[in-house]
């Protein structure tokens, strides 16, 4: 990690609460007009293909029901439900966009995000040990972690982690790997496995039973219908995310490093561990601008649809105090992506000599 | 009955596993809303059917509200939503229609005075036109009428006047047979409010006695006096009513404990929290002290009478609110320790772990709350 001094990293946080607080300033009509007509779009998706699916014996209406609920999904996860469980829609305080109380379709309830995602992602952000988003506690990304023979199939489990992202990270909290260890207890991970259950049955029977069927005679299209489009949000979600900050530039850090740091210090590693991709506005849109994945870290409240407009002085800050930037194209930065879960699959000996570099 | 609702309980059970929310019947309100605001089902909608212009600054809203309205006695209030610049506002106001506008034409009336500054009573006045929809809430509150009739003595002032309209139509309408006496302070006679339906009432209303009195026409101001309520025959007998705005209800009050009056028989609402009412022997005890805000892991120290919610967005954050004067209860939430002092009541509560309004409560020492 960059090193800087107290005085410079002070000097940052200064420069990026200026322009934080210049958006919180401007806050106002346009922003709740942008969610309102974001959810108007995900209802209209979400009816859409529901009414669409029981028709989808007819191909071209069945891909375009399953299209129309992905959509539908991806929308809900990423540009309303994160980014309303983040804060970013609490000034309007309308009670059905507020952080506390948004629960969102997908299996993880929202309870167990706001505590793992929200707190500790964004706090510890990729802190080998704290950070449990780095890798989910499956992938081994940096050489923090030693290597284990179990970690040359892991490209073969990232695959599956994206097929059922959903359900990982609804059971992400569970920390399974503490409770193999023997580190915590099973039974202390009791009210959280509830809460899991009541959340991930209830998303599972609405989509694969209530609406197979009450269509039951199509209900094998309804069923296949449901699978696909959420097989559509599980992979792109997972890809999005995975791109936020295992591509080959983001930085990891280490516990000694981090305590009792400064906000400066924070911003710097939200700066530097965090990565953008570039596209058009609908990748923004349903990436719910975690595209900027650099600014949404250093201003997780702040609405997201704010980011690029933000993105220009962020990167000057960047520039001013000589920190790196880390963006690229989808197809790069997914790139780098890809390669880093294959090349730490490799023993170490065997990584170096093929890569000849360190990570 | 039963069955129903049986079915409407496992209705909204269902609702809830396919919505994600508490509210399921709201889920589609973003669309109907597009197709009729009057369909959104997270409040009661109320469309403008009517503006009248009462004074310069003070104008009357005629709102028919969606069927499923439950209706209210006269001298309640509503809750109304509006979004004003992207954040949802409420607050609160008296109906001040009679009950029979409602029941006979589905019909119910806010009569909003401009305050100056007042972000939302501007809004509305700038931007509530004909066919405009609001949210409304249910009608609450006990500023009503004795039940059986008796004699009653009304003191409004300036906007005070509007639950005082809706109670008065409402005996007018049931001929109620008891010596009703109003006494309406206004600066000069054009601000009186509803002077037409005050002079109505005055010609098919035998009983009522209506003295209003301008308080700024002259040199020396003339405000309530010991006499006005001498000339009120039999004063102690009666049940008095007052509206309007904290000098004169306090020195009201004060007149009627010098009449004799008993506390009991004096009814007060109020249209505007001005000033923390807060308990004399509370007052000079020190106010404030440290918040523990446990949920956003943030603590923040507070002086004097700043409410929890001031205290809470001074520090950043966004505590869902409501009216902010203690009436909504949108702002409820759990304190886990310490004593917090009630603005309004000035009393002090219990130490443990209670539910709260932040926005009108204090912090009397360090207080942890669950934000």
């Amino acid at each position: 990690m960059k090193q800087m001094t107290e005085n410079q990293l002070q000097e940052l946080a200064q420069d990026l609460n200026t322009i934080r607080d210049e958006v919180l300033a401007d806050l106002g009509e346009k922003d709740a007009r942008y969610i309102r007509r974001v959810i108007r779009l995900h209802r209209a998706l979400e009816v859409g293909g529901r009414v669409m699916m029981p028709f989808g014996f007819i191909p071209p209406v069945f891909a375009a029901a399953t299209l129309s609920l992905g959509l539908s999904k991806i929308i809900e996860n990423m540009e309303i439900g994160h980014n309303v469980m983040h804060g970013q829609y609490d000034w309007m305080n309308d009670p059905t966009l507020h952080s506390q109380t948004y629960e969102w379709d997908t299996a993880c309830s929202s309870d167990s995000w706001r505590r793992t995602h929200n707190y500790e992602h964004h706090t510890y952000t990729n802190i080998i040990g704290k950070d449990r988003d780095y890798g989910y506690a499956l992938l081994r990304l940096s050489d923090d972690e030693k290597w284990h023979p179990a970690h040359s199939l892991q490209f073969f489990n990232y695959l599956l982690l994206s097929v059922f992202f959903q359900w990982g990270v609804g059971l992400h909290e569970l920390e399974f790997e503490r409770i193999r260890s023997g580190e915590i207890r099973l039974r202390d991970k009791i009210p959280f496995l509830k809460d899991a259950l009541r959340k991930g049955g209830r998303q599972a029977f609405k989509d694969y039973m209530f609406f197979p069927l009450i269509t039951l005679p199509v209900a094998p299209v309804v069923l296949a219908g449901n699978l696909s489009a959420n097989l559509i949000r599980n992979l792109w979600s997972s890809t999005v995310i995975f791109c936020g900050h295992f591509t080959q530039d983001a930085e990891t850090f280490n516990e000694k490093d981090c305590e009792n740091e400064s906000k400066g210090h924070w911003y710097l590693r939200q700066l530097t561990g965090s990565s953008n991709f570039t596209g058009n506005k609908w990748v923004h849109l349903l990436s719910g601008h975690l595209s900027y994945q650099i600014e949404h870290h250093v201003f997780p409240d702040l609405p997201a649809y704010r980011y690029p407009e933000i993105s220009g002085k962020v990167q000057a800050v960047c520039r001013k105090h000589g920190i790196g930037y880390n963006t690229g194209s989808f197809r790069h930065q997914y790139g780098t992506v890809v390669k880093r879960i294959l090349k730490y699959s490799l023993p170490d000996r065997l990584r170096l000599r093929l890569t000849n570099q360190p990570a | 009955m039963l069955a129903r609702n049986t079915q409407t309980k496992a209705l909204h059970w269902l609702g809830k596993q396919l919505f994600n929310r508490n509210d399921p019947a709201a889920f589609f309100d973003p669309l109907l809303e597009r197709l009729d605001p009057m369909l959104v089902q997270a409040h009661t909608p109320a469309r403008v059917e009517q503006v009248i212009q009462e004074t310069a600054d003070t104008r009357t809203f005629l709102l028919k509200p969606a069927a499923r309205w439950q209706g209210f006695q006269a001298g309640q209030h509503v809750n109304i939503c509006v979004d004003v610049g992207g954040v949802r506002r409420t607050r609160t106001f008296s109906l001040s229609g009679s009950p029979q506008l409602w029941a006979q034409q589905g019909l119910v009336t806010l009569t909003i005075k401009r305050l100056p500054g007042g972000l939302v009573t501007n809004w509305l006045h700038d931007n509530l036109s004909l066919g405009a929809v609001i949210g409304l809430g249910e009608a609450f509150g006990d500023f009503l009428l004795p039940e059986p009739p008796q004699p009653v003595l009304f003191i409004a002032g300036g906007s005070g006047i509007t639950p005082v309209l809706s109670q008065l139509e409402a005996m007018a309408a049931q001929d109620f047979r008891v010596p009703v006496t109003l006494l309406y302070f206004v600066r000069t006679q054009q601000d009186v409010i509803a002077a037409e339906r005050l002079r109505a009432l005055a010609n098919c209303y035998s009983a009522l006695t209506l003295n209003v009195i301008a308080t700024h026409e002259n040199d020396k101001p003339r405000y309530l006096k010991s006499q006005d309520l001498a000339s009120v025959p039999d004063l102690k007998a009666r049940q008095i009513f007052l509206c309007g705005p904290r000098g004169l209800m306090d020195l009201a009050n004060e007149l009627l404990h010098q009449h004799g009056v008993r506390q009991k028989d004096i009814h007060s609402t109020f249209f505007s929290v001005a000033t923390p009412a807060l308990n004399p022997d509370l007052a000079d005890q020190t106010l404030g002290g440290q918040v523990q805000f446990e949920k956003s892991n943030l603590k923040a120290s507070s002086e004097g009478d700043a409410s929890l919610l001031e205290i809470a967005e001074a520090s950043g954050l966004t505590p869902r609110h409501g009216c902010r004067m203690g009436i909504c209860h949108q702002c409820s939430c759990r304190k886990t320790s310490g004593t917090v002092i009630n603005r309004l009541t000035g009393q002090a509560s219990g130490p443990g772990d209670e539910n709260i309004q932040l926005c009108i409560s204090i912090p009397h020492g360090p207080v942890a709350i669950d934000v």
